[in-house]
């Protein structure tokens, strides 16, 4: 008798004219979305490709170790069609110095040099899942029990021995099977899609990934059914069923993450909040500027020649600051690169390779140290505030859904974070190549007279993101919160289901 | 007849649930509104005036020597914020609030007999500030909660859901036969349903309106004046004719379509891919474009050109000189000057105008969809957003070309300046009274508020009419059964 109910429920779904009508806008949708999608992928991975080229020519360019420009690049996640999170917003060069620590607030966005796109909003598949799906959802939920009740065929099918809790569950397995349906084909065609673009090669990890986000989909439709339902069994007629199924809709879709975020929209001045930390950033620097000066005092050469006496062809930066209290960024380099010495600086070699091998150590440790004060103090100002955020907006299972499938293809902040991580780790073997090599107390460290430096062995930076089961767990959090909705909501459901006079 | 229709739709959906979610959806998105956005204003205007008046100062101070006005320019220009920036965000964070007035920037001559390089200070030119704001911003995305989002998403739901049984509905009940009964022509009966949907929305509106000016009226946020006034009017009457193109879609659809569920499910995937979707996809749309050019290849071009300028002069052999007739090495500083100056704004003028192009070009594509009308329409009235930021560019043109007009008739009225643009030596070294100097003044103009929302308008007017008679046609030919 429960396959009975399930297949009329089923077939009912299937034939209605408004399953037909929602599942051509759906594909028309997807299909037009993820073209567009794709081609943007492409154009962003031709920038990638094209930079990583122009840093390359960059770094042959040095003549010298310490005017090294080197950055590290991240390649476009192709997994962002899906739900594109951050991965569009935030930078993807950054610098890779043994000076300075660097982190997402340092990085830059090569490709995008229209600061007023900002103004438009892009769309990924995520979000047509999200407004279209669970509207299909509520309507068909709104009228599953009020509807039969409004009909009189609820007393029919209760005459059947069939428990209320199996026709419950009927009918939920049959509206499950029917949105199951346009989201699996949405999904294949959008698979379809990237496969015939030649563009996007998955590897079995981004399967698994996209694996995450179908069952995420399905539990997200699956809620918004349950919605339905309950609304439906708690109310016996079906106008105003609908009418609040609707309104429960754009509330909980559109407007409740747009509320908080609005209202808790913290106006951020992080020079402000920063203030102290900067001061004492630059303190740390102060202590290293005075060793500097120290030591420049105490050798065996008159003055305090920022060019340490070197003179010569080619360009030189002496001692400078970089400073940016936005982003509590501070920084110290020396940068010397001679192609021809005079014969007066010949003398002044030795002296300028000892300066270097103490100070370029020096500069690595003091970066070293500013890296465990700017570090907490970015997460206070930055990372804290937008945790209260999501923690907030997670009350809406839309944004849940958002962050659970951010989550799984990896372009949230823990996925963005994860690339500087590597780019932080990167620098390491930067400094161990440069440690190998005695670059700090070379002569090449700032004259090419005797050569130019040979790049050929430094190590390249490449990126790899982390594998699925790193994104599954920290997909879990809202993932097991959608299935805890679900549940209670089930729940709620058959305990008014089971008590309800017909 | 008419009216009583329409005062017996009112009644009804006054009673009903959905009349008051709406009330209560509505009631708590314009407090909130009206509660984040409490001394906004009053702070964004204490920043711009203290701005302002450092470009007041830096004009004083370079008024002691017309030529120091040339070089130094007139001071950075700011935009007045909008007092009716909670109508409309318009994006603000993402537009800049001023355009500089960039010093002069040295000019390298050529080296002299000690192998010295030789400069002369350039003159002043615009520079438009090119930053990304968003680039370090990690909160997730999010839709301001302004008047925009409540018309062109409450509304036109609400309008959707007030609309898509009251013809079908009502056939299914068989009132439908009762009234027709009467000899009330149909097209009347649509207008009185109609009128009575427009209402019934428009009240609550009309209501939550007033409660948000209310607040931000006690808590000191503005005081209004008659122009904003003005300005809140016309953004009202737009709101309504936004909400009755949703209405007489709903009508329409009504009447053509048997089942009330069918007709409902039609309506909200218009409404999801017109309201939700259409607006959003303006991103993707401009990025399968040619992307613009980068900032490498600007600079690029920038030395291409700057080069090529170079080339066409023949470097005179001394710096400029003070005498009358200008020797022709002054000479040549002067058009080298000017040369410089102009090319360095025209080339920053057309990397904004790429820039600008694009998001001109997504936003026409985006009227298709009547929210995205209504959110410019209503953008260009409150002050805020693009077109505003375009209006404020405009100004800043006119007012750079008045005062270098200022500057170059200021030096004819002095018989002693040798009258050779852009030198400091060809040029009045006295001192310019503060006074008559021409200030930049940014203002937000009623009349020109409405000429740019007036295309958006008249295509959100188009849009309802169609719709309306749409309606009509569709009801006149329903069949009784």
């Amino acid at each position: 008798m429960f396959i009975t109910i399930t297949r009329r429920e089923l077939l009912a779904h299937l034939l209605a004219y408004r399953f037909f009508v929602a599942m051509i806008v759906l594909l028309v949708l997807i299909v037009a979305n993820a073209v567009v999608l794709i081609h943007d992928y492409e154009r962003r991975l031709a920038l990638y490709n094209n930079a990583i080229q122009n840093h390359q020519d960059e770094v042959v360019s040095a003549q010298t170790y310490s005017p090294l420009h080197l950055h590290a690049d991240r390649p476009p996640n192709p997994l962002s069609l899906y739900n594109q999170g951050l991965e569009k917003r935030l930078g993807n060069t950054v610098h890779v110095d043994h000076a300075f620590v660097p982190t997402l607030w340092d990085a830059e966005l090569h490709g995008m040099d229209n600061p007023f796109l900002n103004l438009l909003s892009s769309i990924d598949l995520a979000v047509v899942f999200q407004v279209v799906l669970s509207l299909l959802a509520l309507l068909f939920a709104y009228d599953a029990i009020a509807g039969e009740h409004e009909k009189g065929s609820l007393r029919l099918i209760m005459t059947t021995p069939v428990s209320r809790g199996k026709i419950l569950l009927a009918k939920y397995v049959a509206a499950m099977i029917t949105l199951v349906v346009p989201l699996t084909i949405s999904i294949v065609l959008t698979q379809i899609l990237i496969y015939t673009s030649g563009s996007i090669v998955l590897s079995s990890d981004d399967w698994i990934r996209i694996g995450g986000f179908y069952l995420t989909s399905i539990l997200y439709l699956s809620v918004f059914y349950l919605i339905g339902l309950l609304v439906s069994v708690t109310t016996r007629r079906t106008a105003t069923a609908l009418m609040s199924c609707m309104f429960a809709w754009v509330f909980l879709v559109l407007i409740y993450p747009n509320l908080v975020l609005f209202a808790s929209n913290p106006k951020i001045n992080p020079e402000e909040k920063g203030r102290a930390v900067f001061q004492e950033l630059a303190q740390i620097w102060d202590r290293f500027d005075k060793e500097r000066l120290r030591f420049l005092k105490h050798d065996s050469l008159e003055g305090e020649d920022p060019h340490l006496n070197v003179i010569g062809l080619g360009y030189s930066f002496g001692p400078s600051f970089h400073s940016n209290p936005m982003t509590l960024h501070y920084s110290h380099h020396h940068a010397i690169s001679s192609s021809e010495l005079s014969e007066d600086s010949k003398a002044a070699v030795p002296h300028a390779k000892a300066f270097f091998q103490h100070i370029e150590q020096l500069r690595i440790k003091t970066a070293e140290r500013t890296w465990i004060v700017r570090q907490q103090a970015l997460s206070r100002i930055f990372i804290h505030p937008v945790q209260r955020d999501r923690f907030l907006i997670r009350v809406s299972p839309a944004s849940a859904y958002d962050l659970a499938t951010e989550a799984w293809l990896g372009t949230n902040l823990c996925g963005l974070e994860h690339f500087f991580e590597a780019v932080r780790q990167y620098r390491q073997t930067l400094i161990g190549y440069f440690y190998d090599k005695n670059a700090f107390g070379s002569r090449q460290w700032f004259a090419s007279d005797k050569g130019a430096v040979d790049w050929s062995d430094l190590p390249r930076f490449s990126y790899q993101r982390p594998n699925a089961w790193v994104a599954a767990t920290q997909a879990l959090p809202d993932v097991m919160l959608l299935l805890l909705i679900n549940a209670i909501l089930f729940m709620g459901s058959y305990l008014i289901f089971v008590r309800q006079e017909i | 007849m008419i009216f009583h229709i329409a005062k017996r739709e009112l009644y009804d959906n006054m009673n009903s649930l959905r009349f008051a979610l709406t009330v209560l959806l509505i009631l708590t998105l314009m407090i909130v509104n009206a509660v984040k956005h409490r001394g906004d204003y009053r702070a964004e205007m204490s920043i711009y005036r203290k701005n302002v008046a450092q470009s007041l100062d830096h004009l004083r101070s370079s008024s002691e020597n017309l030529y120091d006005l040339v070089e130094k320019g007139p001071g950075n220009f700011y935009k007045q914020p909008s007092p009716l920036s909670f109508c409309a965000d318009g994006g603000g964070a993402f537009l800049p609030d001023h355009v500089l007035a960039a010093e002069g920037h040295y000019i390298v001559g050529w080296e002299n007999a000690e192998g010295i390089h030789v400069w002369v200070n350039g003159i002043w030119t615009l520079k438009f500030p090119d930053e990304n704001p968003n680039l370090r911003d990690i909160r997730p995305d999010y839709t301001q909660i302004d008047w925009v989002l409540v018309i062109s998403v409450v509304l036109s739901f609400v309008a959707i859901l007030f609309t898509f049984d009251s013809i079908s509905g009502e056939r299914e009940r068989g009132t439908l036969r009762l009234i027709l009964s009467n000899s009330v022509p149909r097209s009347q009966i649509l207008i009185g349903k109609f009128l009575g949907a427009l209402l019934s929305i428009g009240l609550p509106f009309l209501m939550g309106a007033l409660i948000n000016l209310f607040l931000l009226n006690a808590t000191n946020h503005i005081s209004l004046e008659t122009r904003d006034w003005g300005q809140l009017g016309v953004i009202f009457l737009i709101a309504m004719v936004y909400t009755s193109i949703f209405i007489a879609l709903g009508l329409l659809i009504s009447a053509r379509v048997n089942q009330p569920e069918i007709s409902l499910t039609i309506l909200l995937l218009i409404w999801a891919v017109f309201v939700v979707l259409t607006p959003n996809t303006l991103g993707s749309i401009v990025s399968g474009l040619e992307p613009a050019q980068t900032r490498e290849e600007y600079y690029i071009r920038r030395g291409e050109q700057w080069e090529a300028l170079r080339e066409r002069y023949e470097w005179p052999s001394g710096l400029p000189k003070r005498e009358v007739p200008p020797a022709r090495g002054t000479e040549m500083w002067a058009k080298y000057i000017e040369a410089d100056a102009e090319l360095e704004e025209r080339l920053r003028e057309e990397r904004l105008k790429t820039q600008m192009d694009q998001v001109l070009f997504a936003r026409s594509v985006a009227r298709v969809s009547p929210a995205s009308i209504v959110q410019f329409a209503v953008e260009s009235l409150a002050g805020t957003g693009l077109s505003r930021h375009l209006r404020f560019l405009d100004g800043v043109r006119r007012y750079a070309a008045q005062y270098r007009e200022f500057v170059i008739s200021t030096d004819q009225a002095d018989p002693d300046s040798p009258h050779l643009y852009f030198v400091r030596q060809g040029m009045s070294e006295k001192p310019v009274p503060y006074s008559v100097i021409p200030k930049f003044d940014d203002r937000i103009e009623f009349r020109e508020s409405i000429n740019a929302a007036m295309m958006d308008i008249s295509l959100l007017v188009l849009f309802a009419v169609v719709l309306f008679v749409g309606a009509v046609l569709a009801f006149v030919r329903v069949d009784i059964t």
